[in-house]
């Protein structure tokens, strides 16, 4: 990646190098209607998404006149904005003044839903789906063992076995960085890097996948919101994110459930008979979603968290990187 | 009430600017793949520009109105007939109840053809809009295309609802097989991703529309980028590959080879880069062009000319632009 040092070039509008407290950030035209604002360096850091869910905060509260709307990602927001009433460089001086204003980054507490969802692990619909791409698209996926991705994710891992990593996808909470490609389709990283699962694509892709799917791809965890072509690796199915008929009060409002900043965890985990009764209860309107409304996430918190789990984490990373190097890519 | 006899190859309710505000839930605006040939024949028939209108892709649909409305058929030509009777494109027709309205196939350039009803459809509102937005299955009738059978309630038409007026004949824009888009250079043009020889590249060939091309995506020709990287580093293997971010409406992102335009009913989020951007004030030709056939070449336009042009365009959806036949 080029060096900017603070000059603007091309599609590059500013670039403000980083400093103490704040990393590098680089403002990219995108269009006449879009700007991207880009945290740091090209490289998987959880953390850039609290600096830009604190940013993107400020951005929607503040109103800045000709500002439509924004939309986070892992470390970049991009804002729409209307450039016949609002030109790039004042939407650019307007954002800078917020950043700056933000209060320190580790006092950043964001409010962050905790939500569980049950799920049903090597269920029967995603094994269905897996055994058409086996017998329609590609009968050698190195990623399809017995007819599942589990048993693949567990020796790219360097893991036990399937069971062993449903345990790890189980034991964190998973941080929905943002929400996009489909209607309300999560973006959900890790929180606790011991149980950091990584995997590599479908290769071709997948033509089918039922929603409620559950897949990991690199370190990123997806939940399928509607039937749809895919490229994670599956390894459940949970109940429904979004319900376009708005069947459960969970859906009153808005027929997608979860937002950039939620917290999700698997759990409990059930069988597939079991899943079926609780998606029946979710489009009767009976089922409860297991939702905290008012849980807050205190970066500081996490961030001591993080350093206490450091070496356990790098081991696992190494053990990973170790079973990764024997194990086939798709 | 409008009652469909034939919903043709796809038409759908859409209005306009569709739903905005949610692209960070994953919904893409929806609303017409040519929003000047929409929002004039909205003129026409004395609705606000926006209002819930028919967007009729690739011809062949017939409608029945059961009371009294003021019609318009905008767009391309469709060879549109008023209880079997040929009429014209572009301006208004008042119609009794148990008139039809039938759509034919197209003949000469164009894709879509907008009809727009004085009082507009009264399909429910969700999530702000009334627009069909079929990835997600909301808003228009159902979520969907309209089907033979279907029956849409109208609005309340405007005491200024007239038949005989047209769009002056200087305004009516011209359609042809090779169009000429304004585009503003993407988020990922050079120097970091493309090289300076893509981005020269992309703005001078003359690129063919892909048949398998819709609302969702516009398909371009395969083409060997050089690229400025030699992969994607943490976010995959190909240089085509970025961590996820949000997708610019209109953006021509790059998936490997290939370049898709994403179109209002795209994904709004992904990890692929894109080079550039079609002007707001450009975004209706895409939905007249032919996919399969048509040929496209990007004109390079700055973010201050876009919105000249922008502005330009919304001087001409105005009353003003309409005259008594």
């Amino acid at each position: 990646m080029t060096q900017h040092d603070g000059r603007a070039s091309g599609v590059i509008l500013a670039s403000i190098p980083a400093r103490e407290g704040r990393p590098q950030i680089v403002y990219r035209q995108a269009g006449d209607r879009f700007m991207l604002v880009e945290f740091g360096e090209m490289e998987f850091d959880l953390t850039m998404s609290f600096r830009v869910l604190g940013l993107n905060r400020a951005l929607k509260e503040h109103g800045l006149d000709g500002l439509i709307e924004t939309v986070p990602a892992i470390r970049s927001i991009l804002i729409h904005y209307d450039s016949t009433r609002l030109a790039p460089d004042g939407l650019i001086q307007a954002v800078e003044d917020l950043y700056e204003h933000l209060p320190p980054f580790e006092t950043l507490r964001i409010p962050s839903r905790r939500i569980s969802l049950p799920i049903a692990f090597n269920d029967q619909w995603t094994r269905a789906d897996i055994a058409r791409y086996v017998e329609h698209i590609r009968k050698d996926a190195p990623n399809i063992i017995n007819g599942n991705n589990l048993e693949y994710g567990a020796r790219y891992n360097g893991l036990r076995d399937a069971e062993e990593l449903i345990e790890y996808v189980m034991a964190t909470e998973w941080w929905s960085a943002a929400i996009g490609f489909f209607p309300g389709l999560p973006f959900l990283y890790p929180l606790d890097r011991r149980y950091a699962i990584v995997l590599p694509k479908y290769n071709p892709t997948r033509p089918w996948t039922p929603e409620g799917a559950v897949g990991i791809a690199g370190p990123c965890l997806a939940i399928y919101p509607v039937p749809s072509a895919g490229g994670y690796q599956l390894f459940g199915r949970t109940i429904p994110i979004y319900d376009p008929k708005q069947r459960n009060p969970a859906f009153a409002e808005n027929p997608i459930l979860l937002r950039p900043g939620d917290r999700v965890s698997f759990g409990p985990r059930v069988s597939d008979q079991e899943l079926i009764e609780i998606r029946e209860a979710v489009y009767a309107g009976t089922y409860q979603y297991q939702i905290d409304d008012s849980a807050v996430f205190d970066v500081g918190e996490y961030l001591r968290f993080l350093e206490a789990t450091r070496e356990e984490a790098e081991a696992f990373r190494r053990r990973q990187e170790e079973a990764a190097k024997r194990t086939p890519v798709p | 009430m409008l009652e469909v006899k034939n919903g043709g190859i796809e038409t759908t309710v859409q209005d306009y600017p569709g739903r905005i505000g949610l692209l960070d839930q994953g919904i893409f605006p929806a609303g017409p793949m040519d929003d000047l040939a929409f929002r004039l024949a909205n003129l026409l028939v004395g609705n606000d520009p926006g209002a819930a209108g028919l967007e009729v892709t690739a011809g062949g649909a017939e409608f029945v109105f059961t009371d009294a409305r003021v019609i318009a058929v905008c767009g391309a030509d469709m060879q549109p007939r008023l209880n079997g009777a040929p009429i014209e494109r572009w301006r208004s027709y008042e119609v009794a109840p148990g008139d039809s309205l039938a759509l034919g196939w197209l003949n000469g350039p164009g894709f879509r053809a907008y009809v727009a009803v004085s009082g507009g459809i009264d399909v429910p509102v969700v999530l702000g809009s009334r627009a069909t937005y079929a990835p997600g299955e909301i808003g228009g009738h159902e979520g969907r295309a309209l089907r033979a059978g279907d029956r849409l309630p109208l609005g309340t038409p405007s005491s200024a609802a007239a038949g005989g007026r047209r769009v002056k004949p200087d305004l009516v824009p011209t359609y042809g097989s090779e169009w000429v888009v304004e585009a503003v250079r993407g988020p990922q043009a050079d120097p970091d991703y493309f090289t300076p020889e893509d981005m020269d590249f992309f703005f001078s060939h003359a690129w063919t529309l892909d048949r398998n091309s819709n609302r969702t995506g516009y398909r371009l020709d395969i083409h060997r980028w050089q690229w400025a990287r030699t992969t994607g580093g943490v976010a995959g293997g190909h240089p085509s590959n970025i961590l996820d971010n949000g997708y610019p409406v209109g953006a021509v992102n790059v998936a490997g080879d290939q370049p898709i335009i994403l179109t209002v009913d795209g994904p709004t989020l992904g990890g692929f880069v894109c080079c550039a951007v079609v002007a707001q004030a450009a975004m209706w030709k895409l939905g007249q062009m032919v996919p399969g056939w048509d040929k496209i070449r990007f004109k390079e336009v700055d973010i201050a000319q876009a919105a000249d042009l922008a502005r330009q365009l919304e001087r001409v959806i105005s009353a003003d632009s309409l005259e008594r036949v």
